[in-house]
């Protein structure tokens, strides 16, 4: 039994994500070129992406790492988003790119911005794998965007489910019995 | 009906799922009114109001209503055609409608498999929203 075997259907092979992500990769070095933008990402999720993504460009670009609280994981705490590992460095007047793994509600990008532009950027843009806009919540304009993709609990290349399943180097649909869902009728 | 908004109890949710809507809107520090506002959607030949739509959130930073249905499928129907109503009378008020799936995978994201069976598993009880709050003032709804 491997982690394959919980994988009801691959959403996005691991070519499709290598190609895209070297193209967001020659995108931001077009967009970006003489700067030196620094590229903010929040775990764990995003860091697949983020170490593919740095290496498909060859900007002097800058990597820092947040982590928030999740709400599930904090219901027994403040009640609040909590940032669990700030920035190292400051972002005053640097031109930040956000990296995000996946956006869904968009919840908790719509914090990450509200917090870095407090933290006066020269710039902020958003650069995401995959965009479920199905639950969208917030306003937000993604500026970067890897896929567009369907509403279904997806995992795989960073992307978890109780933290399994990052390792997978494609994006699959979880199989339903795994997290107690009902399986599709064929 | 218009519930409460910030204040030392908070409004009383019609549904678990709302409250838990909410606490997650609090926590993303998400401004939020819960049904502030009433869409009249039907009227009697003498012009009177016989059918209204209150979508249970609004969310005054983006101007979004959402309307949350876990409930009986007959009750889901019942919504979606207020929704077309609302939406051909007031086509420039956004309205969201979370289904029971978006509900269900919403807790499934953050991991809360026991409430969401606890909730849908029958009606969900109605739930106290004591521990509730908008996190910052909220302007009235246009």
């Amino acid at each position: 039994m491997t982690i394959h075997d919980d994988v009801q259907e691959v959403l996005l092979t691991e070519d499709q994500i290598q190609g895209r992500v070297a193209e967001l990769g020659v995108e931001l070095a077009h967009d970006y070129a003489d700067r030196q933008p620094v590229l903010v990402s929040v775990l764990k999720g995003s860091i697949i992406f983020l170490a593919d993504l740095i290496r498909a460009t060859e900007l002097p670009l800058a990597v820092d790492l947040m982590e928030l609280s999740s709400y599930g994981a904090a219901m027994e705490s403040s009640g609040q988003v909590r940032i669990l590992k700030d920035l190292s460095g400051s972002i005053e007047g640097r031109d930040v790119i956000v990296v995000e793994d996946i956006i869904d509600t968009g919840l908790t990008l719509n914090y990450l911005l509200r917090y870095l532009h407090e933290r006066s950027p020269a710039s902020i843009r958003i650069c995401c794998l995959l965009d479920k806009p199905a639950r969208r919540l917030t306003d937000i304009d993604i500026d970067y965007r890897g896929f567009t993709i369907p509403d279904r609990f997806v995992v795989g290349y960073g992307l978890d489910f109780d933290e399994r399943y990052r390792n997978l180097s494609y994006i699959g649909v979880l199989r339903p019995s795994v997290y107690g869902g009902p399986e599709p009728r064929t | 009906m218009a519930a409460g908004l910030t204040n030392a109890t908070g409004p009383r949710f019609a549904h678990a799922s709302e409250a838990e809507l909410a606490r997650i809107l609090d926590f993303y520090q998400v401004a939020w009114r819960y049904e502030p506002d009433v869409f009249p959607i039907s009227w009697n030949a003498s012009g009177a109001v016989v059918e209204c739509f209150a979508p249970d959130f609004y969310l005054p930073e983006i101007d979004l209503y959402l309307e949350l249905t876990t409930l009986k499928q007959s009750l889901v129907r019942k919504k979606n055609r207020k929704l077309r109503w609302m939406r051909l009378l007031y086509p420039e008020t956004r309205v969201k409608l979370l289904y029971a799936r978006d509900f269900r995978a919403l807790m499934l994201k953050y991991g809360r498999l026991d409430f969401l069976h606890e909730v849908l598993g029958g009606n969900g009880p109605s739930a106290s929203s004591r521990s509730v709050t908008s996190p910052r003032p909220s302007k009235p709804a246009a």
